[in-house]
């Protein structure tokens, strides 16, 4: 602009006093993320940093601000900006096996078909070419139902698996004794389970991607009660609960 | 200890400072590299406090907004002097051995 009127100068004054408004609505969105302790407590402060930092001008929180915010926010919600190093990587890790489930969940389900006609294949193959059409017919439905209930089986044991490794990522974030017993007890079945599977003969039959990706959660756990379990991670469990 | 929760502690140990305060100590010692943000620096701030390390020292209205000014805890000035202790032995060791004819600088 080079009228430098008195009029122009006051309208570019107002303007940007409307801009900053602006800005700082859309940081008070992103701050109120944060949990209620932390916003009733700092949110003007943090507001003022905000602004402080804000480049000329600004109409909008950038998405480097904004991610960064909310990275903060889920932070601090899952109890995460407190605790220790090995918590953190524990329930990261314990995020990671919740993902590590669903891909199971979903070869499994991609796999479906090729586990009843494999099965179907091998008892075509068993009883032989000479045993009665009507014989084999019945013995190809009872094992087809016995394939359908296992799957059934398996896909509700990969949802539950799913929503406990959510648990226990949530609550050992926030420090909860309960939940880290919880996790080592859960992930000492989930081995014992995963381990007599593969000794029935799970490995013969399901699909390698299946055995990977449950290998896969089986060492994810291991590592996250190792981290729960060291000596770092203890103070964190033990406190009292005012302090978290 | 990772280097922003260092710089933050350092920006505290020769007085207390608020928010944006901290924000430019650190881009200052650390020569413009580190940029804490916003939300870093608060993650930081509460976990720092919730360990004992730091405390909030007072509180002033400039321009209207509210200004929260931090300071190092006894604990916090003693965590910060073991880990400077422990950089610069490091920094030293490795000085030596890249100048083994200097000796230690």
């Amino acid at each position: 602009m080079t009228d430098w009127s008195p009029g122009g100068d006051s309208f570019s004054i107002s303007d940007r006093a409307s801009s900053s408004a602006r800005l700082e609505r859309a940081y008070r969105r992103l701050v109120a993320c944060y949990p209620r302790s932390f916003r009733r407590e700092s949110t003007e402060e943090v507001i003022a940093v905000l602004l402080a930092t804000a480049r000329e001008g600004q109409r909008r929180p950038s998405v480097a601000e904004a991610a960064d915010l909310l990275r903060g926010a889920a932070r601090m919600r899952l109890g995460l900006s407190r605790c220790p190093r090995t918590v953190l990587h524990a329930v990261r890790l314990m995020y990671l096996g919740a993902l590590a489930e669903v891909v199971v969940l979903v070869t499994l389900l991609l796999s479906i078909g090729s586990i009843r006609s494999s099965t179907r294949a091998a008892v075509i193959h068993a009883v032989g070419p000479h045993a009665a059409p009507a014989a084999t017919r019945q013995l190809l439905a009872s094992v087809a139902s016995t394939v359908n209930v296992t799957i059934v089986i398996d896909i509700a044991f990969a949802l539950f698996a799913i929503a406990a490794w959510l648990f226990f990522a949530w609550a050992n974030g926030k420090g909860s004794a309960l939940a880290r017993v919880g996790a080592i007890i859960a992930c000492a079945i989930y081995g014992a389970l995963t381990i007599q599977g593969y000794a029935q003969g799970d490995a013969k039959y399901a699909p390698v991607a299946a055995i990977v990706a449950s290998s896969a959660v089986l060492v994810i756990g291991i590592a996250a009660v190792i981290l729960l379990l060291m000596k770092q991670s203890w103070p964190y469990y033990t406190r009292p609960a005012t302090a978290r | 200890m990772q280097e922003a929760t260092f710089l933050i502690l350092t920006a505290l140990a020769d007085g207390s400072q608020h928010g944006y305060g901290i924000i430019s100590e650190v881009a200052d010692i650390s020569e413009g590299r580190v940029r804490l943000r916003a939300g870093t620096l608060y993650t930081a701030l509460d976990r720092l406090r919730a360990d004992g390390l730091i405390d909030v020292d007072r509180e002033e209205i400039v321009d209207n907004r509210l200004r929260r000014y931090y300071r190092l805890t006894p604990a916090g000035g003693r965590r910060l002097a073991a880990e400077a202790a422990r950089l610069q032995a490091n920094a030293r060791a490795a000085m030596t051995r890249l100048n083994p004819g200097l000796g230690a600088i």
